[in-house]
């Protein structure tokens, strides 16, 4: 991360040793809160994702694991992101909608920063404006691996980023032309089943 | 080990070789130009009839454009179907950097591509014409709606009817989205295409163009997102196949969302039951079929009535 206007002064010096000494304390602290119940957890939070060269959709995500899910390193959740929330809010792109259903494996468990590999499956539906369109293709299954990394201090906050490959997409006869192949997705999430020892 | 280290090597080497194989009997090739280039007073009304009468003048004078990696040849159809006619005048314009050579394409951007289309329009505009209409196929689509959003007709003569024959805004091929990160290792694409259409369209398609055809596309889909307002008195019709691998056809939807006439009405769309890409060439074309023709005639007589009314 850089703060140019920042570089080599007082206020940059002390941001990063505030973040150095946070991270540090948030790696080391790990293991000492309580967890939910029967150590579930249970994440909620943003979704925010963007095709490349086309629209930003962002939305909302919920992943849920438990330690009979292999030692909480699966996660099972649902996700919704739309153009709405994103190019289409206050312009003329075109709405569209995504229902992702996925599962979520965290390499590395005990890391601050943790490997993390997905599997989103759902439904993709765009509205284009006129019904002289309904012949076009409007719908489409998703499925889409994601690879990324997830930042997990000991709080209950969870910052994922990852690289995603939708494996169906638009192609002119069959698919929604706007269904792009490459995104990139950030979700901030909080445990809400998890209690901080403060 | 070294079998695996070889191979690699192999697949690299493959991959970034950046020169295709380009034989004389290429329009990429250099020794087959577009006949626009020899004779221009054939294929722009601006050469041809430079001083018009204020009859004339008067006349509604079609700017035909065509897309990336074609040539005038694109729209010579509608001058064999216009045959004859005395009431409407035909520019064929020939894009910047196409119908040249690989090279030529090669170092082209797509402001110059488009800088053939303004050549020919000012030209139009100075000697007086007054019933100016733009016809663009695919990528001159894109190039048109461009000229409209940058605001280029707001001190000129405004064109009368803006005409799109299957725009391209999104492509059909959706990894012309990767184009940076795998242009650059693939050097160029191939298209699958005809000994005949080898020698009026370029068979290469070199990846500095394809970057170019993104960054143009990307310009074009902004703007339409923004909104694009038509100049006064200007209409505009798009004609898109239904079916279409290379502009996919909800670009159209794009456009009938992005762009308003002036008074802030919806502009026409036409979608055309085909599945061929710029469906009104039909030249060069295998198993062209009675539907295909009945596509092609209606359009262009929509066409003519629209820039006579």
């Amino acid at each position: 991360m850089r703060f140019p206007h920042l570089v080599k002064t007082g206020p940059y010096l002390l941001l990063r040793s505030f973040m150095f000494v946070w991270l540090t304390y948030s790696s080391c602290m790990g293991q000492n809160s309580p967890p939910g119940p029967n150590g579930a957890v249970l994440d909620v939070g943003i979704r925010l994702q963007k095709t490349i060269n086309l629209y930003a959709e962002n939305g909302i995500t919920v992943q849920y694991t438990n330690p009979k899910l292999v030692t909480q390193r699966l996660y099972v959740g649902l996700s919704y992101v739309t153009s709405r929330f994103g190019t289409a809010l206050g312009s003329n792109a075109i709405k569209q909608d995504n229902f992702l259903v996925h599962a979520a494996y965290y390499f590395r468990p005990n890391w601050l920063i943790r490997p993390m590999v997905k599997a989103n499956v759902g439904y993709f539906k765009a509205d284009y404006g006129d019904a002289m369109f309904n012949v076009l293709p409007r719908t489409s299954l998703l499925a889409s691996p994601e690879v990324g990394l997830c930042y997990c201090p000991n709080i209950p906050l969870k910052v994922n980023a990852s690289l995603g490959y939708n494996l169906l997409t638009g192609n002119g006869v069959t698919g929604p032309g706007t269904l792009y192949p490459v995104f990139v997705q950030t979700s901030i999430t909080w445990n809400i089943l998890k209690k901080t020892t403060n | 080990m070294k079998a695996i280290i070889s191979l690699l090597v192999m697949i690299v080497g493959v991959a970034c070789s950046s020169e295709p194989t380009i034989t004389k009997d290429m329009l990429d090739g250099g020794t087959l130009f577009d006949p626009s280039i020899y004779k221009p007073e054939n294929y722009l009304v601006s050469k041809a009839i430079p001083t018009p009468t204020p009859e004339q003048a008067r006349k509604p004078v079609i700017i035909a454009c065509h897309g990336y990696t074609a040539t005038t040849f694109e729209w010579d159809e509608l001058r064999t179907w216009a045959a004859g006619r005395t009431d409407i005048l035909l520019s064929q314009v020939l894009l910047g950097g196409h119908g040249r050579s690989y090279d030529e394409f090669k170092k082209s951007t797509w402001r110059d591509w488009q800088s053939a289309i303004t050549d020919e329009y000012d030209r139009l505009e100075k000697s007086g014409y007054q019933n100016i209409n733009l016809l663009g196929s695919s990528t001159s689509g894109a190039l048109l709606m461009e000229l409209v959003a940058s605001g280029y007709f707001a001190n000129r003569t405004a064109p009368r009817n803006i005409l799109l024959v299957d725009p391209i805004v999104i492509p059909s091929d959706k990894t012309l989205s990767l184009v940076k990160v795998f242009g650059p290792m693939l050097g160029y694409v191939e298209t699958d295409q005809s000994a005949d259409e080898d020698k009026v369209y370029y068979r290469f398609r070199p990846q500095e163009t394809l970057q170019e055809l993104q960054n143009l596309l990307t310009t074009v889909r902004k703007d339409l997102e923004k909104g694009i307002k038509l100049p006064p008195n200007c209409t505009l019709k798009v004609y898109k196949s239904s079916k279409d691998s290379s502009a996919d056809p909800v670009s159209a939807v794009l456009i009938h969302k992005g762009i308003t006439t002036d008074q802030g009405k919806p502009i026409t769309v036409d979608l055309i039951d085909s599945d061929l890409h710029v469906y009104t060439r039909l030249n060069l074309r295998s198993n062209v079929t009675t539907k295909d023709r009945t596509n092609q005639t209606a359009t262009f007589t929509d066409i003519a009535a629209r820039v006579l009314r």
